[in-house]
């Protein structure tokens, strides 16, 4: 589902990645973890297609992201749900039409938009708060927003950066729930994180990364 | 495909509202370059439907020479009404000329009092009904009249026509050169505006892409703002100008011959045309607004 050959990134002189070979297949759940700076959202967005290698092929249900084109591009996110760190919503619409925006580009009908959106929504219990707008929420509340937008288009690949890093305990245990959750319905789950809390007691494979490098996979 | 099309609209028009300050000066200026074109051609209309009215009918005026004997212009009588489609709708003596002089000069004819004698010649009124159907020629009527015995002067109102056409062609010139600044001034305000939308919605649009949106899908709503934008402007601009036909059509006017002016607004299709024009402006304007930014 996902392969990664030989894979190198730098922004100037630094490398971010540094010559990654990995295989993610399908439904896997797989954390991406290591120290801040170690490459964890770079890798991310060079699967996702927002950035582009230095070096190395990445492949995506065997696309070639090198060659593909921008509106194969555009289509292949349709079918890749990403929950950004810094979230990513849109100030001036509301919850529901933050959410409701991934179905619409698809040119899904409107009353599918809705029901769908509704679902979502009260799925990561945000269904009171689908008029509200993204900052009368609270941190973990856009967080929760940002991931029902990524989840509604049952996406073949869920990408997460720090998908739980505004959320307290309790919250983070029901997210990660709903994640696990995604991953059932066949979903392939990358979620990158530094948080050790979230690692503890798991049994999915973990891809440490250290300085750009794998230096460690368990599970 | 109903909710998409449902979506850009939507899209379009909120882009509108959002930025409605800049949506409305840019409008107000489109309608101003507009209205400007508009009523030139209005007003070019209703000088073509007053030629078309006049030249429906053509006159002549034939003076009779002073002196000239009860023979010779009955002569002259009998050959005007031996013409074929021509009737003497009036004859009008020397005295009937300075009357009339008079009357039209109103208060300013005092100092007609001054002459010792009339100098206006007597004269005929001709009228030739349905003069369009090019069975009748003016110059060859002209040139038979001038070689009665008695006939001074002949005039007919071809002349000027022929005259005003020729004026006219250089008026539909300056129309067509002007007309089409106007329309790169709509073309170039409908690119600003849009820039500026697309400026302040690109926070939007970089997620609009992230979700997977294609360039078609961004691209158009502002299509669309823009295609709204030129409609809403030729539609005020049009309705500016129907409300100052209004204002002109229910008043007298009279330029050319004794009978007043009918004021017309423009055809139907015309108004089609215009609004189709505007809504194509604003395509365009989008066009390159998004040629460049994308």
């Amino acid at each position: 589902m996902i392969q990664l050959f030989h894979l190198s990134k730098k922004f100037g002189p630094n490398v971010a990645l540094s010559n990654i070979d990995l295989r993610i297949g399908k439904g896997e759940f797989a954390f991406v973890t290591g120290a801040s700076g170690a490459g964890k959202t770079t890798l991310l967005r060079l699967i996702f297609g927002t950035e582009k290698p230095a070096t190395g092929r990445i492949l995506i249900n065997s696309i070639d992201l090198n060659t593909i084109s921008r509106p194969n591009l555009d289509l292949l996110r349709r079918k890749i749900g990403f929950v950004f760190q810094d979230f990513k919503l849109l100030p001036n619409k509301t919850v529901f039409e933050n959410v409701a925006i991934a179905l619409e580009v698809k040119g899904v009908r409107p009353r599918i938009v809705k029901k769908k959106t509704d679902q979502t929504l009260r799925l990561l219990g945000l269904g009171e708060k689908e008029r509200s707008f993204p900052l009368s929420l609270s941190g973990g509340e856009q967080q929760r927003v940002a991931i029902a937008r990524a989840i509604v288009k049952d996406p073949l690949i869920l990408l997460a950066d720090e998908p739980t890093g505004n959320l307290d305990p309790d919250l983070t245990q029901e997210i990660m729930a709903i994640f696990k959750g995604v991953h059932e319905m066949g979903t392939t789950v990358v979620i990158a994180t530094h948080s050790r809390g979230l690692l503890e007691g798991t049994d999915c494979r973990t891809i440490v990364l250290n300085r750009g490098k794998i230096s460690e996979e368990k599970g | 495909m109903i909710g998409l099309r449902f979506y850009f609209l939507r899209q379009g028009l909120l882009n509108i509202r959002r930025n409605l300050t800049v949506h409305i000066l840019s409008l107000g200026t489109i309608v101003a370059c507009l209205l400007i074109s508009g009523a030139y051609l209005l007003l070019f209309e209703n000088i073509n439907h007053w030629l078309r009215q006049w030249g429906s009918t053509l006159t002549l005026s034939v003076y009779i020479k002073d002196g000239t004997s009860e023979y010779k212009r009955d002569k002259i009588d009998s050959f005007i009404r031996g013409l074929p489609g021509a009737q003497i709708r009036r004859f009008i003596s020397k005295e009937e000329a300075m009357e009339d002089l008079k009357v039209s000069l109103g208060k300013e004819a005092g100092f007609l009092e001054c002459l010792t004698e009339n100098p206006l010649p007597a004269s005929y009124e001709v009228v030739f009904e349905n003069a369009e159907a090019g069975d009748i020629h003016p110059e060859e009527i002209k040139g038979q009249l001038d070689s009665l015995e008695g006939v001074e002067e002949v005039q007919h109102s071809r002349q000027w026509l022929k005259k005003i056409e020729g004026f006219l062609d250089t008026v539909r010139l300056i129309g067509y050169i002007t007309g089409g600044m106007f329309c790169l001034c709509v073309i170039f305000i409908v690119t600003n505006t849009i820039k500026l939308t697309i400026y302040s919605r690109r926070d939007e649009i970089e997620i609009l892409k992230l979700v997977g949106a294609t360039d078609r899908f961004v691209r158009r709503p502002f299509l669309l703002e823009g295609m709204i934008q030129g409609l809403l402007g030729g539609g005020m601009a049009i309705l500016a100008l129907f409300l100052g036909y209004l204002a002109f059509s229910s008043k007298e006017i009279y330029l050319i011959g004794p009978a007043p002016l009918e004021v017309v607004f423009l055809p139907l299709e015309y108004i089609a045309l215009g609004l189709s024009l505007s809504m194509v402006l604003g395509l365009v304007g989008s066009s390159i607004a998004i040629g460049r930014l994308f």
